[in-house]
């Protein structure tokens, strides 16, 4: 028994103490084969999962490295049997893999007898894999490579795939060494990718295709870039929405060779196809007449890299037309792994592994986050209220408590309090949103809002000319507010562990100045939002932000 | 063949009697079933000791070696007589090293399994009369004697030999000696004669063959058996350590500790019922898992152990449930090695054969958790051999096939059945008496016990804990008193939490995750919980915060002061009565009264007082200090005065039935509720000094003495409180007061009485009987005296009085009647 930093559970959990002399070096040892579930401030909740241990399997750690790990770091013995699972599970990884056989063509491989005779023997690999070509390898339809994948990793035998890679039509691209100036006349920074982003591409390129995971600020859009200057070939760049893909191209003609005529809007305004082109998930997954029309932009050029912005976001149709891209590479980005529709395998299978993670305390701690400040304001409905309240039906009791008329007193009190910084206020009712914009005298931006508008606003925001907006939850994603410090939720959805993380993302953009950032959220004690709110606190907790939970009278509101 | 047991019979008895004593005792000591019952002679003794199923016996219990020395023995007796202990070693290969040969023989002469003609014991052996025909025709798969007995080693068949006599031979080598001779294989036939005529075959008919026991032991080479194994089988595999395997151990014995308690803790609260067939339902089962978060087969487990520790039974109530018991509360209170002790000794001992519940029985009926009939004599005799198996595989993880390979070593002749021994060493892990398949220390400790104390049955007291309690104690980790907040409202106990550590989260968290650490989690609910536990939010507060290295996290601070906040906002109580007034400085003054102060009051809003006596008691008390008050019925309004009589309502104290049954009527319109008590220890005694006097009652009740309206005729005087009789009885019919002049009958409190005392030929207190009949709608028996003078007994429901009129319903003839009130000679009550 050694006095280590971890408590290894038989739940499969693993509890570290983040103050521990040695707590750094056992997060830096569990992190490839751990996830990460919640970090508040003492102690770290990792999770072994059979996905977690490929990824590391992946990334070329074995078992015995993880049991070392696990027993060199573990305060009291491990349990056993959790050890003998460990190994057996990640035995699991790479006795399956793909190939390309000099004239078979594609073929998976095993080392194992019995292990290709039952997923062979599966009705789930029926019409996926062709010809047996003898104990240890198939034919595998080439088309059906990613559904093969797919299906394996449900059935426990994830396959490692070494078919290679199309080379796709090469395009030169390179990182630029500086940004052009934001203003007219002014002098141009030089700029070079942040070790971790440059780690993370790496990461990516060693391992073909797979996922990278950084918080949202990170500059995910320069790994983004980073890839392609790699790669140097054509890139399709999967997006969530229009004002993120207009980012992605001022962002790729900022950082690198790329010019405004070599990049391609394919979106619902435009359907442009260049050597680089930036399609949304939304365009590639308009039906028409039962049919996918706009699927022949997978096959209008040979794409050398496909990049997936925000992959904890992405449709199922997607994934389907994933599955059949799996002879180009794949770069997934995102701020989190976990899905709130838990397909979390798809991801892994179709994409590919985690090829890089970062926690985000660490690169807060690297300051290239904005330090927040989480406060959580509880507003005391009057009488009246909380009457009309109690009464209502449960469908209706959300959207009163979110609404309630004294959240607009208590915005006012916040933002009185910040005079000199950047503040958002974002909601999810219009009705309510428009009430405040009115009251702040500050713009409103929601999906009725054209894109042209829109940017106008934001690059306003940016700049500074106006300092208050008020959005809905068309900012959850990809829009870039650089300056925004104060963000105030007024209503939320349901308490969504991803939009707070989007919101948080919003306000922890790094400051000029290295201010801290404030987020407040305002919520009806006593009601369902309140209870949503506990959910919201919860997730920013575990993610190692303290909050704290104030009353709308300290702040001076009068209920 | 080789039986020639008969004509040795003689000299083995002999042999046996004529040694000394001590050997007759070892001998009764190794086959105990010698000695039951009691043998008439040493002779019979012996005759027994060659008996089959004696024989049968002894054998069961031998191990593999022992077996195929003894069958060794068998077959080189009649070959060249007496067997020396090298020739056993010889014949089974293990000439360099004689030990194990020679060790089995001394134990197979132990058992008169073998024994030495002549010399002193030890020398060369004999097998025991009779085992030739239980260990079958071909010992060692080895023909009868009668072979050529000059072949030289190693054999080789002579150069004129046929081809295919030497495939032959090699076929009947290692047995079954017999064989088929072959028809039409001309080459094949050739050869099969010319063995049988160079004697090497013996024909045992026109088709079969056998090989004579010298050939086969000459073309083995002089060897009995091929395999010998001198241990039991052990598996490879890495040896673990033992830290891991006590750490897995004292792992799995908390939980099963804690389990336990759980179980004991929450049966008490909602007992579940017992099966006719005596154990326990599925869906109790089912029930007791979700609540101890286990699947259904470890909560079989659970339970069995608690009822093998004695600590949950039968509570022979009717219906039966099961309870825990006494003991299991001084349980409770004990130490963990001590409880864990309790629960492994129950275990050891146990008869029962958990591990078929679920399973089927001959008639096809479930077998169901705690059922008596799950039981088998030889549990705790296999048990033992297991774990003896584990104990003699320090440090390694066996597996219930590695098991069961070693007992069939052990005991070839007798294999237990394999669900079984899986069914053990589940309990075993579970127990935590092996830990990763391999015994740990508490285990050890348990076993050392177990095997000095052979006499403990099943219901052996439970003496004071020794070994395994400290030995379970030694192996758990230290407890730590330190309790890691977050601001995720988590909090985790970094290892074994303490005691009083495990009771605060247990109350105050809800247990998220449970192993070498524990998860918890507040939340609203477990706040609510603590509070709930008599602790205010700054005792919760300041506990936890004794607990913690850092200041409790202001989430966690805000969360329990809100859920404090809440917390009795809505608050539920008992009150008997209430005083409902406008004003409150009347109530305050009330409240403050000290001659009221025996009615309990207490003020909860400004206009509403509580008290803890009966309504009636109530406003006389009230009315006594001239403060006149209504009544209120359960929806509001205000009663007239009949309605709240007929409440049954506690006791005040000091007052008896009987001296209120005599209590003299009050003067009319004062209602008053309180009614005699239901409850007391002298009850019974009571009661029947009531019924005497209830006899002596009804006789003077009988008397026709008139009552005046106001003073009830039967009652005696002396009751010093004032109100009317009430009913308080049982659910029965009300009595009649409240008319103008009370007429309680005083008798049909409390005891059925005939119903001729309970009804009343009183005019006044007939139609108080009446009035409350139909307000409740009860029957009553009506004398109804009819034109021709005679009277008529009929049973009505009374619908109405009015205008001297009553009209009732008579359900037996499906009848409205109506009746003149000055016919009715007499009304009682009908007694439900």
């Amino acid at each position: 028994m050694t006095d280590g930093p971890l408590i290894v559970q038989s739940d499969k959990s693993l509890l570290l103490e983040v103050d521990h002399p040695r707590g750094g070096d056992a997060r830096r040892a569990i992190a490839p084969f751990a996830e990460l579930e919640r970090a508040p401030e003492h102690v770290h909740t990792y999770r072994l999962t059979p996905l977690g241990l490929w990824n590391a399997r992946a990334a070329g750690h074995d078992a015995e490295q993880v049991v070392d790990t696990l027993i060199e770091y573990s305060r009291y013995p491990v349990p056993h049997a959790l050890l003998v699972d460990i190994a057996e599970t990640m035995s699991r990884y790479g006795r399956l893999t793909l190939a390309q056989h000099p004239t078979h063509g594609l073929v998976l491989e095993a080392t194992d007898r019995a292990v290709l005779a039952e997923v062979l023997k599966s009705k789930r690999t029926a019409g996926l894999v062709g010809e047996r070509v003898d104990d240890l390898m198939v034919v595998v339809h080439p088309s059906e490579r990613g559904h093969l994948k797919q299906v394996l990793v449900k059935l426990g035998w994830p396959a490692e795939d070494l078919a290679g890679y199309v080379d796709g039509e090469k395009h030169e691209i390179s990182l630029s060494p500086t940004t052009p100036p934001r203003v007219e006349g002014g002098e141009p920074k030089p700029w070079e990718m942040r070790p971790y982003q440059a780690q993370a591409v790496d990461g990516f390129w060693h391992g073909g295709s797979g996922v990278v995971v950084l918080p949202c600020g990170a500059g995910k859009t320069i790994v983004g870039a980073g890839a392609m200057a790699k790669s140097g070939t054509t890139t399709l760049i999967l997006v969530t929405n229009t004002v993120s893909a207009r980012q992605w191209r001022d962002e790729l003609v900022r950082r690198t060779s790329l010019t405004d005529d070599e990049i391609g809007e394919y979106s619902g305004a435009r359907k442009e196809v260049k050597p680089v082109t930036i399609a949304t998930y939304q365009v590639l997954t308009t039906k028409r007449k039962g049919v996918y029309t706009h699927l022949e932009l997978l096959d209008a050029r040979d794409w050398g890299l496909v990049v997936y912005d925000e992959v904890h976001l992405l449709p199922a149709p997607i994934f389907r037309m994933t599955a059949d891209l799996q002879a180009r590479r794949r770069l997934g980005l995102t701020a989190t792994l976990v899905r709130e529709d838990g397909r979390e395998d798809e991801v892994f299978s179709l994409i590919g592994p985690k090829r890089y993670d970062a926690p985000w305390k660490d690169i807060e701690a690297q300051g290239y986050i904005a330090p927040a400040d989480c406060v959580e304001v509880r507003l005391t409905l009057p009488e009246s209220e909380r009457m009309t309240y109690a009464v209502a039906e449960p469908e209706d009791k959300y959207r009163l408590a979110a609404t309630a008329a004294g959240k607009n007193r208590v915005v006012e009190r916040i933002v009185a309090q910040h005079p000199d910084d950047q503040v958002l206020v974002i909601g999810q009712y219009l009705d309510q949103l428009e009430e405040l914009s009115n009251h702040l005298d500050a713009p409103l931006i929601t999906g009725a809002t054209t894109v042209r508008e829109r940017q106008r606003l934001f690059e306003a925001f940016r700049s500074g000319e106006i300092s208050r907006l008020v959005v809905s939850k068309v900012a959850n994603f990809s829009i870039d507010l650089p300056e925004a410090s104060v963000a105030i939720q007024v209503s939320g959805s349901f308490g969504s562990r991803q939009e707070e993380a989007q919101r948080l993302g919003r306000v922890m953009r790094p400051k000029a100045d290295g201010r801290t950032a404030h987020f407040y959220a305002v919520v009806s004690r006593d009601t369902v939002d309140q209870d949503f709110a506990a959910h919201r606190q919860r997730f920013l907790a575990e993610q190692g932000y303290a909050y704290r939970i104030v009353d709308a009278e300290d702040l001076g509101v009068e209920a | 063949m080789s039986t020639s047991a008969p004509r040795r019979t003689a000299s083995f008895s002999e042999t046996l009697l004529s040694g000394d004593d001590e050997r007759l005792v070892t001998l009764l000591a190794r086959r105990p079933d010698l000695a039951t019952p009691a043998p008439s002679s040493l002779l019979s003794l012996v005759a027994r000791a060659s008996s089959r199923t004696s024989l049968e016996r002894a054998l069961a219990g031998r191990d593999a070696l022992e077996l195929q020395v003894l069958e060794t023995v068998l077959v080189l007796d009649p070959v060249s007589g007496p067997v020396p202990v090298d020739a056993v070693a010889g014949a089974l290969g293990t000439d360099d090293d004689p030990q194990p040969a020679a060790r089995a023989l001394s134990v197979l002469e132990e058992h008169a399994l073998v024994w030495t003609p002549g010399g002193p014991p030890g020398t060369a052996f004999r097998p025991a009369p009779g085992l030739a025909e239980i260990l079958g025709p071909y010992p060692a798969g080895l023909g009868p004697t009668g072979g050529p007995d000059d072949l030289a080693l190693p054999f080789s068949l002579p150069a004129d030999a046929p081809p295919g006599a030497a495939a032959v031979l090699d076929a009947l080598a290692w047995g079954p000696p017999v064989g088929v001779a072959p028809r039409s294989d001309p080459a094949a036939r050739r050869a099969v004669s010319w063995l049988v005529e160079h004697g090497l075959l013996h024909a045992t008919d026109d088709r079969h063959v056998v090989l004579p026991r010298e050939v086969g032991l000459a073309l083995r080479g002089g060897r009995t058996h091929r395999d010998v194994r001198t241990a039991p089988p052990v598996p490879d595999g890495p040896v673990l350590g033992a830290a891991t395997v006590d750490a897995e151990s004292a792992t799995a014995g908390l939980e099963v500790v804690r389990l336990v308690a759980r179980l004991v803790t929450t049966w008490p609260e909602a007992p579940p019922g017992i099966l006719r067939s005596g154990g326990l339902g599925v869906r109790d089962l089912r029930r007791a898992a979700a609540t101890l978060e286990v699947d259904d087969t470890t909560a079989v487990a659970v339970v069995e152990l608690a009822a093998a520790a004695g600590l949950v039974a039968d509570d022979r109530d009717d219906p039966p449930s099961f309870t825990a018991t006494d003991a299991a509360e001084d349980w409770l209170g004990d130490g963990l090695g001590e409880r864990w002790a309790a629960l492994a000794r129950g275990w050891s001992r146990s008869r029962r054969t958990p591990w078929l519940v679920g399973s089927r029985d001959e008639k096809g009926a479930l077998r169901s958790a705690l059922d008596p009939e799950l039981w088998r004599p030889w549990v705790p005799r296999l048990r033992t051999a297991v774990l003896d198996v584990l104990a003699d595989a320090p440090g390694r993880g066996l597996r219930p096939d590695d098991v069961v390979a070693a007992l069939r070593w052990r005991t070839p002749r007798a294999v237990p059945p394999e669900q079984a021994v899986v069914g053990l060493l589940r309990e075993a892990e579970l127990l935590g008496v092996t830990g990763a398949g391999a015994i740990s220390t508490p285990g050890r400790a348990l076993l050392a016990e177990h095997d000095t104390d052979p006499a403990a049955g099943p219901s052996a007291p439970r003496e004071s804990p020794a070994g395994p309690a400290e030995a379970f104690a030694s192996v758990l980790p230290a407890a730590v008193d330190e309790l890691l907040l977050q601001g995720d409202l988590t909090g985790i106990v970094p290892g074994r939490p303490s005691a009083a550590l495990e009771r605060l989260v247990e109350v105050a968290a809800d247990v998220e995750s449970r192993g070498a650490a524990t998860t918890v989690r507040f939340g609203a609910a477990s706040v609510v919980r603590a509070l709930d536990h008599g602790r205010t939010a700054d005792d919760l507060l300041t506990e936890l915060a004794a607990h913690s290295r850092t200041p409790v996290p202001q989430p966690l601070e805000y969360l329990v002061r809100d859920t404090a906040r809440r917390h009795g906002r809505v608050r539920v109580g008992a009150a008997s009565s209430y005083v409902r007034a406008e004003d409150p400085a009347l109530l305050a003054g009330l409240v403050e009264a000290a001659a009221l102060r025996h009615l309990g009051l207490v003020q909860i809003a400004p206009t509403v007082l509580v008290a803890a006596v009966p309504a009636g008691e109530l406003q006389a008390a009230l009315r006594e200090r001239g403060v006149v008050s209504a009544v209120e019925g359960p929806d509001g309004r205000v009663l007239v005065a009949d309605g709240t009589r007929r409440r049954r309502a506690p006791d005040g104290p000091g007052r008896t039935v009987v001296g209120r049954r005599r209590r003299p009527g009050q003067p009319d319109g004062r209602a008053a509720g309180a009614g005699p008590g239901t409850d007391g220890a002298g009850r019974p005694a009571r009661s029947a000094e009531l019924v005497a006097r209830l006899r002596a009652a009804d006789r003077a009740d009988r008397d026709p003495t008139p009552a005046t309206a106001d003073d009830d005729g039967p009652a005696a005087p002396g009751a010093p409180r004032a109100g009317l009789a009430a009913r308080t009885g049982p659910p029965g019919a009300p009595t009649a007061d409240g008319a103008p002049g009370p007429a309680a009958s005083g008798p049909e409190d409390d005891v059925p009485a005939p119903a001729g005392t309970r009804g009343t030929t009183d005019p006044v207190g007939a139609l108080g009987l009446l009035r409350e009949s139909i307000a409740d709608g009860t029957m009553v028996w009506l004398e109804v005296v009819g034109t021709g003078g005679f009277p008529t007994r009929r049973r009505v429901r009374p619908l109405t009085l009015d205008a001297g009129r009553l009209r009732a319903q008579d359900p037996a003839r499906d009848a409205e009647l109506t009746v003149a009130v000055h016919r009715i000679a007499s009304v009682t009550p009908d007694q439900p």
